[in-house]
């Protein structure tokens, strides 16, 4: 296409967007990058509110030449990342990869499937593979993604598939895959005991530098007659695989469980029906039904107060994308386990328990902790004499807002950061019980660490 | 072979941090990844940093006079008894945990590969895994026959759910129901605790266990109480207090949504929290928590089981708490793990019952021990599938020593081939209740007439 073309195609998009009244607006785009990925910087939400709703969603979903925020590459004090060999390096590495990433839904949805296919434990290589399995089909044909997590080896080993043994089949990948990846009812313990059947055939070798291979042995393989959900045949782990699927209970259930990871509101029954009859019809692709998600308006409900709680995962990739900073030092490794999720392992086969659940009091002070190291980043240092004296409370709370990407404020938060900045930056020299103040200059560094201190962690930050 | 674990258990609410080191893992191969397993002591100072208490409660938690009201509680009754669960996660394994002596020839049959050469026990006819010697004054194996241990071996409910989530569900809520419920032990706080004292129903951990869930009581959860104060980098004095004072005025603001509610209500707690820990910090490693009794290094549970002596004798109203171990007994194939992790059982448990003894508060203290499911009796070459019928007990001074229930036939299995059930939990639970905690079982578990009483105190 001619650049002349090109400068055609944007007018008429520039004129349909004005002329669309979907009234799309910043705040839209800020909810929807909360929930589709990790934030958006103000640059991202000025652009994709000229843009419109559609092409908003259009671009999540297939990314595109966009202006995601620079970011330095990562790295620890003491080098490059290293996550084959450093304890949550591993972790550290996918945080940045959140933080960085010009296609932050595909990133997110990397992460709902991690928790969704809940696998830990296994050696990080092997972690490592299987997160790049679940990034490329994180947006693709859920057979295949479920395919290609069962044979995937660290899934393999974690759930007892591979070596199963026909003559006592392991029943253990079984159980979760009706029970947590595709049905959560309508299936008996028989169905189970069947499956397990049919899902022999996998095996594991390990070599003598401890390294593991995995493979499929028809000879380890079942090959009888088995029962599964009322249907008679000699199936093996593929048909198990498309039992599932095409189990009339399979669409709801994935198609709520999308919707509570974005949407966060119980899903109205005639919606869910409607999203899985689509999701069916579509042939069970993971990509329309977001889609699909991403555009309901129940997501954008009460647009001036956030209605979910951050993930801690989400909040910590969330702040250091709207300060423009990457991975630059291992802490992000124990604060995350700290506030309770780390990444590559989820406490159980169920993955993490999400909403209010990550707020318990602790959680909540290592959040607090979380901003100290924050503001310990290149971007967010305030150096001893750094800030102008003589800022005005106003100017002072405007200075630390933008300094931390413009994040969303109660009214309360603002009448306290205020109250905090009229306070530090008055003229008085002497403390009300006596003694003397700090100096001028000491307050007005300090009072702009407490704002910025209290703009990410404060209950505020908490939620999108 | 394989050191990788089975489906890990599920960890509803109360862990949320892996203390890497506290899991025994099989030694890696030269040049395989190390990773993952022992922390640095930077990193486990790290965790433990703003580590503190968590309140629960349907109405506003009085945070400010938590410890007043534990104080008064504590007061009014100095000896009340305090009953602690602790829960074995995904399943143990009752043939080679109380490995059946007494009809070894089919138990070997019935593991060919994975049986155990179980240590004679005095004073009953099955024996116990070497590692159940572990331990001071012999573990576990040495608290039997020194009679302060009661094994309930078969013990379950009729037709056992085989799911993890299920089954852990029923144990915990002491209700065969998919319906969410409060948790056994907080139906009891609802119905026989106080309104004011959160402490009262203590889980050792990051949240609040499903066990000690309640209605209406305040119930409480704990991981480090030694280190809970807030800091702000390069920030102190007015500046400090000022930023403080907005955080905690911020966490009493009342409107909005249920999400934002939720998150100032957080700050509210850790707030509250850190300025009652304030008086049980450590300072330089030593607090008022400290104990003389050596517990294992390393170890997870047995740090929370320290923490939770310390604090029982402390004048805090403790009457129930929970420990969850941290480990896996989900051995599908990796049955050879199960002799570290009752090792650390052991030798945590040992640790726990003499530190009580030497704080004195042993004779108010019971213990019971239990897991979600027994795993099936015939192996699968490495390893166990879920079963029925497994095993849980009593500790302590006051415990009846013995066994309560009937060691399981080898011979005669249930129609899913696994063991036959040979007591109730609940039958079990109604017997605490009301021999220990001295309430009526009915105001707790539905029904407990008709699952009758075992006596488990002496």
């Amino acid at each position: 296409m001619s650049a002349e073309a090109a400068a055609r195609r944007r007018r008429r998009r520039r004129r349909r967007a004005r002329r669309r009244p979907d009234g799309w607006t910043e705040r839209h785009v800020r909810r929807l990058f909360w929930r589709a990925g990790f934030g958006a910087t103000p640059r991202e939400a000025a652009h994709w509110a000229r843009r419109g709703k559609a092409a908003t969603i259009r671009w999540l979903l297939n990314g595109g030449p966009v202006p995601v925020p620079r970011i330095p590459p990562a790295r620890t004090e003491d080098g490059p990342l290293d996550p084959l060999n450093e304890w949550s390096h591993d972790a550290l590495w996918w945080l940045h990869r959140m933080v960085s990433s010009p296609r932050p839904l595909q990133e997110k949805l990397t992460l709902f499937w991690h928790d969704h296919f809940a696998t830990t434990d296994q050696d990080t290589p092997m972690m490592l593979a299987q997160n790049r399995t679940l990034r490329r089909h994180a947006l693709g044909d859920f057979p295949v993604l479920l395919r290609e997590v069962t044979t995937d080896p660290a899934m393999l080993l974690h759930l007892s598939l591979a070596n199963s043994d026909p003559e006592a089949p392991n029943e253990n990948f079984a159980r979760e895959l009706m029970e947590l990846y595709t049905l959560a009812r309508g299936y008996s313990e028989r169905d189970i005991r069947e499956a397990a059947r049919a899902l022999t055939g996998f095996r594991a070798d390990w070599n003598d530098d401890g390294s593991v291979r995995t493979f499929y042995d028809r000879e380890y393989h079942d090959a009888g007659r088995k029962r599964i959900f009322g249907k008679r045949g000699r199936f093996d782990w593929r048909d198990v695989l498309a039992l599932c699927v095409r189990h009339p209970a399979h669409a709801p259930f994935i198609v709520e469980k999308l919707w509570d990871f974005f949407v966060g509101t119980p899903i109205p029954r005639g919606t869910r029906n409607a999203l899985a009859r689509s999701y069916r019809r579509s042939g069970h692709r993971i990509k329309p039904v977001v889609g699909a998600i991403l555009a309901q308006d129940a997501l954008y409900r009460r647009l001036d107060e956030p209605t979910m709680v951050k993930a801690p995962v989400v909040f910590l990739a969330g702040a250091l994308r709207s300060i423009g900073q990457g991975v630059e030092r291992d802490s992000w490794g124990w604060l995350l386990q700290g506030m309770g999720q780390q990444l590559f392992r989820p406490p159980s086969v169920a993955g993490w328990e999400w909403g209010s659940a990550w707020l318990s009091s602790n959680s909540m002070h290592i959040r607090f902790d979380t901003a100290n190291y924050l503001l310990d980043t290149p971007k967010l240092r305030v150096a001893d004499e750094s800030t102008p004296e003589g800022l005005s409370p106003a100017r002072a709370v405007a200075r630390a807002k933008r300094a931390v990407g413009e994040p969303w404020t109660s009214r309360a938060t603002d009448a306290e950061l205020m109250r905090i900045a009229r306070r530090l930056l008055d003229d008085r020299e002497k403390l009300p019980g006596g003694g003397w103040r700090q100096d001028k200059q000491t307050r007005a560094d300090m009072c702009q660490r407490v704002l910025r201190q209290l703009l990410l962690c404060g209950p505020d930050a908490q939620v999108h | 072979m394989s050191r990788h674990r089975a489906c890990d258990d599920f960890h509803r609410s109360s862990e949320r941090w892996t203390a890497g080191g506290s899991r025994p893992r099989a030694p890696a191969a030269p040049g395989r990844w190390l990773g993952g397993g022992a922390l640095t002591r930077r990193q486990v100072l790290g965790a433990g940093l703003g580590a503190g208490l968590a309140l629960y409660g349907a109405r506003a938690m009085p945070a400010e006079r938590v410890f007043e009201a534990a104080a008064a509680e504590a007061a009014a009754a100095p000896d009340a008894p305090v009953l602690v669960s602790v829960f074995l996660p995904g399943g143990v394994d009752l043939l080679d945990t109380l490995v059946p002596l007494h009809d070894y020839g089919r138990y070997a049959d019935l593991h060919p590969k994975l049986k155990i050469a179980g240590l004679p026990l005095g004073g009953a006819l099955f024996g116990v895994h070497p590692s159940l010697a572990q331990g001071l004054g012999g573990g576990v194996k040495g608290l039997f026959e020194r009679g302060k241990i009661g094994f309930l071996p078969g013990i379950d409910y009729a037709n056992p759910d085989l799911s993890h989530f299920h089954s852990r569900h029923f144990w915990e809520t002491g209700l065969i129901t998919a319906d969410a419920a409060p948790g056994w032990l907080g139906r009891w706080l609802d119905r026989a605790g106080g309104r004011d004292n959160p402490l009262q129903g203590l889980s050792m951990g990051w949240g609040l266990s499903p066990v000690m869930r309640s209605a209406r009581a305040p119930a409480a959860a704990v991981s480090s109480p030694g280190d809970a104060r807030f800091w702000i980098r390069d920030v102190w004095g007015e500046p400090y207090d000022e930023a403080m004072t907005a955080y905690g005025r911020l966490g009493r603001t009342r409107a909005g949504s249920h999400a934002l509610k939720t998150s100032r209500t957080a700050a509210r707690l850790a707030k509250g929290v850190a300025d009652r820990l304030e008086p049980y910090r450590e300072r330089d490693g030593v607090g008022p928590l400290a104990s003389t009794i050596a517990y294992p290094a390393e170890s997870d549970f047995g740090e929370r089981l320290r923490y939770l002596a310390a604090m029982i004798q402390q004048p805090l109203g403790i009457r129930v708490a929970d420990v969850e171990m941290r480990g896996d007994f989900d051995t599908h194939d990796n049955q050879e793990e199960l002799g570290p992790l009752l090792a650390e059982v052991s030798q945590c448990l040992a640790a726990f019952q003499a530190d009580l003894e030497a704080r004195g508060v042993s004779q108010r203290v019971l213990t019971f021990v239990w897991s979600e499911f027994g795993r099936r009796p015939e192996e699968n070459d490495t390893g166990t599938d879920h079963g029925a019928g497994g095993l849980a007990w009593v500790q302590g001074d006051r415990a009846l020593p013995g066994v309560h229930s009937e060691y399981p036939s080898l011979s005669q299995l249930d129609d899913d081939d696994n063991l036959r059930v040979t007591i109730d939990f609940r039958r079990v639970y109604s017997s605490l209740l009301e021999q220990w905690l001295g309430t009526d079982a009915s105001a707790v578990i539905p029904r407990s007439q008709g699952f009758g009483r075992v006596q488990l105190i002496r």
